[in-house]
């Protein structure tokens, strides 16, 4: 009796998670006409939706978009964190705790704060309406520092000593003795970089206005919004299951390493 | 090869610890020399400057009569065995051992040729597509000197290589390692905290306390000739018994004497002990001096204890006796009788004693 009705949580609390997503992709498919209440069973299936989509606004152009930003974002992020990492878990200098705990306040700042700044930096720079301005102040990430950190510390100190004896540089070190053997912990950062550089709205409506630049989600945030949908739902839901699908399709690939990452830590050989 | 020579080589870490004091010490060309001392006395410390993985403080470093000290680890011409391997686990058995040299842009084909060379000193050729993973402790650590010996080193620095095996790999990895000792006919650091291996592997032994050289002798030299209460508890085992007592002068005769014990030393006519009349001291005895009769001894001190422990070794046993605040050891045939718990007489040879200052622990005699 207790098991039926922890599964019939389960399924209700599964439920309310899959339902709106559900809805998404079938009304997205369903004809405009048929798109109205909580419920949505069409008649028919049809691509009317996102053909009209495509019609109305670049989408395949600010998906190119997206692609190039978030993938400088995530390379970017990688090697630089894991060089700010590396330097703060196996260097000896000054400061050097007093750098780790600025860098981990700064996680406790919005990003809304630096959202002016950041701009003004921007337009001093002259970087707004470029790629530089969606990847610039995203190539260090406080989150990433501290992980790639940790992973460095976990590394026996030995290894590092032996690699110094066969004439290794820091750079080497860094990327091609330890690289290899925190392979997890790069994944994992590529994967939370990616899909937060992916999801980013607020930025990019801040610094491109230039639609041949814009990046996916800016350009269905406007689309839905701003009007040029002409209150079409059917249009509107279409462009916002083709934003979501990249990111699906990644996290069922990359899967495998979420859960061995959350797993494995503090397990070491 | 080359000579290693340690000019008052100083460390001291951030915040003043010093670690290493004022040392020297040169290790001759092909001569295996080993560190040996309790944990924290400095000599892994000493081997990492030597290796170049730790910056010196203070001093001079010499390998083959180059000033080393600001030397990069890898142009210094040597190579270090680590206590964990420190294998690259990424890398199969061959590329670790080739992964120095590829830095270095030797060519391929030397590259080969080199590596397949020490894996056929180590005997290592089935497993050299094998990742470390993948591989018993003993097998790792021939591959860890096989990635040393691929170097072709001027000097080979091992750190406590053997402490993470099982005893009986050890003392199997022991004799192997002698024996390349004699094949690669190296100049060989080797730091340890196992005082057999350190007696067993040496040319000369350095035993080293709080930073510092205690002693520098060969190992024969140490067990019989120690300079100081510390050598002669370091070396040797089971460790050697030590008992407190004054040296007296009483009725003309020379004693040592205690609470419970007097033994005659008129016999050891020694000028130091004349001059420690009064001191207190202490009288080292190791367990195969210490006898059950005193048949063949021409100058015994006689001890009536109770025994307390027995273990058989096989032709030997020890026989653990309590003597005051001590235990006192003897190292008999495993024939003779040491009833348990019954008091026994015990016939220490005075001849092979020793006597340290109770106060600085200097051997006096």
């Amino acid at each position: 009796m207790k098991k039926i009705l922890i599964y019939l949580f389960l399924s209700i609390a599964a439920i309310t998670f899959l339902y709106p997503f559900y809805w998404m992709i079938v009304a997205s498919l369903a004809p405009e006409s048929e798109i109205s209440g909580l419920w949505v069973f069409p008649s028919k299936l049809t691509l009317a939706s996102y053909t009209q989509m495509l019609s109305k606004i670049p989408i395949g152009r600010s998906l190119l978009n997206s692609v190039i930003v978030a993938s400088l974002t995530t390379l970017g992020v990688i090697i630089f964190s894991s060089m700010v990492g590396y330097a703060l878990a196996l260097m000896r200098f000054k400061g050097r705790n007093l750098i780790f705990y600025i860098i981990i306040f700064t996680m406790t700042l919005p990003f809304q704060i630096t959202l002016i700044p950041n701009y003004i930096t921007m337009v001093k720079l002259n970087l707004v309406d470029t790629y530089a301005a969606l990847v610039l102040p995203f190539l260090l990430n406080a989150f990433a520092i501290l992980l790639f950190r940790q992973a460095f510390m976990g590394m026996p100190k030995a290894l590092i000593d032996a690699a110094r004896v066969d004439g290794c540089s820091d750079l080497r070190i860094l990327f091609q003795v330890l690289f290899p053997n925190i392979i997890p912990t790069i994944v994992i950062v590529g994967i939370l970089t990616f899909m937060n550089s992916w999801n980013e709205v607020l930025w990019p409506l801040i610094v491109i206005r230039e639609e041949s630049l814009m990046t996916m989600p800016q350009m269905v945030t406007l689309f839905s919004v701003g009007g040029r949908a002409e209150s079409q739902l059917g249009v509107k839901l279409a462009s916002a299951v083709l934003l979501a699908l990249p990111i699906m399709i990644a996290y069922t690939f990359f899967q495998k390493y979420f859960i061995q990452s959350m797993a494995s830590s503090g397990l070491k050989e | 090869m080359a000579e290693v020579r340690l000019v008052n080589i100083g460390k001291t870490y951030e915040g003043g610890m010093e670690a290493v004091r004022n040392l020297n010490l040169t290790i001759q060309d092909k001569e295996f020399v080993v560190l040996v001392g309790p944990s924290g006395c400095g000599k892994t410390t000493t081997l990492r400057m030597i290796a170049g993985l730790e910056d010196i403080t203070s001093g001079e470093l010499y390998i083959d009569h180059k000033k080393v000290n600001e030397l990069d680890p890898s142009k210094r011409e040597i190579a270090m065995v680590f206590q964990n391997y420190a294998l690259y686990p990424h890398m199969t058995a061959y590329q670790n051992m080739a992964f120095g040299l590829k830095i270095k842009r030797v060519p391929k084909a030397k590259i080969h040729e080199q590596v397949m060379r020490a894996a056929e000193i180590l005997n290592i050729e089935d497993i050299l597509q094998k990742k470390p993973g993948k591989m018993s402790g003993g097998q790792r650590q021939r591959i860890a000197i096989g990635r040393a010996i691929v170097r072709r080193p001027k000097v080979f620095l091992f750190d406590e290589p053997l402490s993470n095996l099982d005893a009986k790999l050890r003392g199997q990895m022991r004799i192997e390692l002698a024996k390349l000792h004699k094949k690669l006919d190296a100049t060989v650091v080797y730091v340890t905290h196992d005082q057999v291996e350190a007696m067993t592997l040496g040319d000369r032994v350095v035993v080293m306390n709080k930073g510092e050289i205690i002693q520098n002798a060969s190992p024969m030299e140490l067990y019989t000739n120690p300079g100081s209460k510390f050598v002669a508890e370091f070396i040797g085992s089971p460790k050697m018994n030590f008992i407190e007592g004054y040296i007296q002068s009483a009725d003309g005769k020379l004693v040592f004497k205690n609470n419970e014990l007097r033994f005659d030393l008129s016999a050891l006519t020694h000028q130091n002990l004349k001059d420690h009349i009064g001191k207190a001291v202490e009288l080292g005895i190791r367990s195969e001096d210490v006898y059950l009769s005193a048949d063949n001894l021409k100058n015994d001190g006689q001890i009536n204890a109770q025994i307390i422990a027995v273990e058989l070794l096989g032709n030997e046993k020890l026989i653990y006796t309590e003597l005051g605040e001590h235990t006192l050891i003897a190292k008999v045939k495993a024939g003779q009788e040491s009833p348990i718990h019954r008091n026994s007489d015990f016939y220490i040879d005075l001849e092979k004693a020793y006597f340290f200052g109770k106060e600085d622990g200097q051997r006096i005699y």
